[in-house]
């Protein structure tokens, strides 16, 4: 099976973060690393080519810096990477990233996606969809659990209330939780081989895209402003006063921990 | 290392096991030993990375790095919390004398399962009555036909109980001239005639050591390492992977004492600003901070030039590194406790327990002082009192 994971570079969430003077996420002061739910991406597609056969492709749209992640990313031990880098790309919004995305996956033509289902940064959770979309595919989102049998995916959909069984046949997107696996550390071995394995370099000419459908001048929509988010507050207090059983578990439903 | 910067490799090798050892950290490490356990889970982690036979050649199943690489797994995993003493004896220093001295025969036999990690040596030369003197060991091996019988003891022997094999340092009679030469042998823990019992110290680890007590173990011819008579040369090629681990362990439990000052320091209070801003608290963690990066310059190059084959440079930075980089350790879990306050001394804090543990790096492998007098003969060619 040839299967292509998408990886996206992001500030690391346990540091400081903020944003540029232009709004857009700042990538230079922060140390960055592979969006979390991506490293499970990537192992779920080591397993399937262990199972099953096929390569597995990294694909990243990101600024230069974003090498050290593909690195990464291939230690853990995927056969190739597809990075396009662009400096139109600064500021581009989900859909002109998609549509980034999606033309470079055109051009490796794979029969399983797979991605994280949200980014550490943006957050927006619609890339997965945007692609299916953008690429007449099945969208198998939200993944807790993944079968391949065959040419036919079966997936566990995670939801607040519990998860669904889904159904496509490839070619289809999945993105999946952090639910899905644990994924492993990069061996030795995989450290030694991931300079030696070849990454493609694409730049949005290549891809037959014109610098003003992406950044700051093709985004769908626009930051006006942010705010800093509020201190932590000291969080629910339960007093027992012979209630405090109840108050804790009517507390915790509250916030669909049980 | 051909620059004052590590491989690429090297520094992403760094990341990956500081990230699993983050995972245990001190906690793992000091409840597990608080528990009589041990570390396997751990231990079970790192080598199915393959980050336990990182050093191990190749065609034996590792990694084919050197010890620099071992010494980065090591470094990083004590930097997270974790100063694992196992991986000094068993990888180090008993991977790289079989895999330097060994026959065909012995690399096969004894490198692969160093090399996953599923096997365990332990490596025994102190005596009683020979410590710092190591002229003194008195642990002889007499031929009876084809095999060897092993008489003798050793003391403060490292992890002889989840050890399969302990590579003893003995003596052979030399047949022409009478005179006692080292020879090492690989002697099962299990072995008749072999016993060992545990050394109650005041240690916080999940390693112990043990006295062992030789009394006619019979061994078969293949036990022997190597030659008869290279023995010396073949210890001395475990020499320098066993300082260069030891100074690894240090510099990484400095840096982790550090960093755990440093955090303390940014956020408690006591007046109305951290204390960090106060020079007295600032001052001598900067200072540890150069002495660390000092020690771990030394480090990496005996590293570099034990990789390189220049075994005699490398002695020299070793032992110089192994004195930095246990100064500096020392320093830095005292100025860590100093930092914490009374915090310092709770268990919840691991620091307190580190106490001993950095305190043995001044005494083994070698002790500061047959360091110090390595580098006052070796270096500066001074002359010597014993
Ligand atoms: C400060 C800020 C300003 C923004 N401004 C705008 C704006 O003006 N207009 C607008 O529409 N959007 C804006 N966004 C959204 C931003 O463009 C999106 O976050 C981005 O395009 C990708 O979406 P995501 O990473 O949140 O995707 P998600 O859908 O959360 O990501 C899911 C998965 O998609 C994959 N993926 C996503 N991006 C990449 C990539 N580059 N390379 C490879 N794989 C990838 C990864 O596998 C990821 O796990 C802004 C976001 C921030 C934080
Ligand atoms: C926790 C622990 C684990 C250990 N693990 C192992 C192991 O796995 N395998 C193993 O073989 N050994 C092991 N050892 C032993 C260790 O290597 C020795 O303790 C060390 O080499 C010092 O020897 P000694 O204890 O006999 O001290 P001694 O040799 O008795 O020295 C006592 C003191 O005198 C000083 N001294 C001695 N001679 C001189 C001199 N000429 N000039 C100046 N000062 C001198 C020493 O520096 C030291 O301070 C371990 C020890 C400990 C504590």
């Amino acid at each position: 099976m040839n299967i292509v994971v998408l990886v996206k570079q992001v500030p690391d969430s346990g540091a400081e973060r903020t944003l540029s003077a232009d709004f857009s996420v700042d990538r230079a002061s922060s140390s960055n690393v592979i969006n979390e739910m991506d490293e499970y991406a990537i192992e779920e597609a080591l397993k399937i080519k262990e199972a099953h056969g096929g390569e597995v492709t990294v694909l990243t749209v990101g600024p230069a810096g974003a090498t050290d992640s593909i690195r990464k990313a291939l230690s853990m031990g995927p056969d190739k990477a597809v990075h396009v880098q662009d400096d139109a790309l600064h500021g581009s919004c989900a859909v002109a990233t998609s549509k980034v995305l999606a033309a470079a996956l055109r051009t490796l033509s794979p029969d399983l996606i797979l991605s994280g289902a949200e980014s550490t940064d943006g957050r927006v959770q619609v890339v997965p969809h945007m692609l299916a979309e953008l690429l007449g595919v099945a969208a198998l989102t939200g993944a807790r659990k993944l079968t391949v049998d065959g040419s036919q995916l079966t997936v566990e959909r995670q939801t607040d209330e519990g998860y669904e069984v889904v159904t496509a046949a490839t070619p289809a997107i999945v993105s999946v939780w952090d639910t899905i696996n644990e994924p492993r550390y990069p061996s030795f071995k995989g450290i030694m081989a991931a300079k030696k394995k070849p990454v493609q370099a694409l730049t949005l000419g290549d891809l037959g895209i014109s610098g003003d459908e992406v950044g700051f001048a093709g985004a769908t929509s626009q930051v006006l402003e942010f705010n800093k988010r509020p201190a932590r507050t000291g969080g629910a207090k339960v007093v027992d006063e012979g209630n405090g059983g109840e108050q804790l578990v009517s507390y915790l439903a509250s916030e669909k921990f049980v | 290392m051909t620059s004052f910067v590590e491989s690429q490799e090297r520094r992403d090798l760094r990341a990956a096991v500081f990230q699993l050892g983050s995972r245990y950290g001190e906690s793992y490490f000091y409840s597990a030993a608080a528990r009589g356990a041990k570390t396997t889970e751990l231990w079970g982690e790192a080598a199915k990375a393959g980050y336990l036979g990182v050093s191990i050649p190749e065609e034996y199943g590792g990694g084919g790095g050197d010890i620099g690489d071992l010494a980065a797994v090591v470094e990083e995993l004590a930097t997270a919390g974790c100063p694992l003493l196992l991986l000094v004896v068993s990888p180090a220093i008993v991977g790289t004398i079989i895999a330097r001295s060994g026959t065909d025969e012995q690399r096969r036999r004894w490198l692969p399962g160093l090399a996953t990690g599923e096997a365990r040596y332990a490596f025994g030369i102190t005596e009683p009555d020979a410590g710092s003197n190591s002229h003194q060991i008195i642990t002889r091996a007499r031929r009876d036909g084809d095999d060897w019988i092993l008489n003798g003891r050793k003391t403060y022997i490292s992890g002889v109980d989840e050890a399969g094999h302990v590579l003893v340092v003995g003596r052979t009679e030399d047949a022409r001239t009478g005179k006692l030469k080292p020879a090492l042998f690989m002697v099962p823990t299990g072995a008749a005639g072999f016993e060992y019992q545990p050394i109650e110290t005041g240690l916080v680890s999940p390693e112990k050591q043990f006295s062992l007590f030789f009394d006619d173990v019979r061994l078969p011819a293949d036990a022997l390492v190597g030659r008869e008579d290279a023995g010396l040369d073949q210890l001395f090629a475990g020499l320098n992977p066993e300082r260069i681990m030891a100074a690894s362990q240090a510099t990484g439990t400095a840096r982790w004492a550090l960093r755990k000052a440093v955090d303390y320091a940014g956020q408690r209070k006591v007046w109305d600003t951290p204390i960090g801003a106060h020079q007295a608290i600032a001052h001598p963690l900067a200072q540890i901070h150069v002495e660390v990066e000092a020690a771990r310059l030394l480090t990496q190059k005996a590293a570099a030039l034990d990789a390189a084959g220049d075994l005699l440079a490398a002695g020299e930075a070793a032992n110089m590194a192994k004195y930095a980089a246990a100064e500096a350790a020392c320093k830095a879990v005292d100025q860590a406790i100093q930092t914490h306050g009374g915090n310092g001394l709770a268990t919840e804090y691991g620091l307190v327990q580190a106490l001993a543990n950095v305190r043995l790096s001044r005494i083994a492998p070698v002790s500061r002082e047959m360091a110090l007098n390595f580098i006052a003969q070796f270096s500066l060619k001074l002359p010597r009192s014993y």
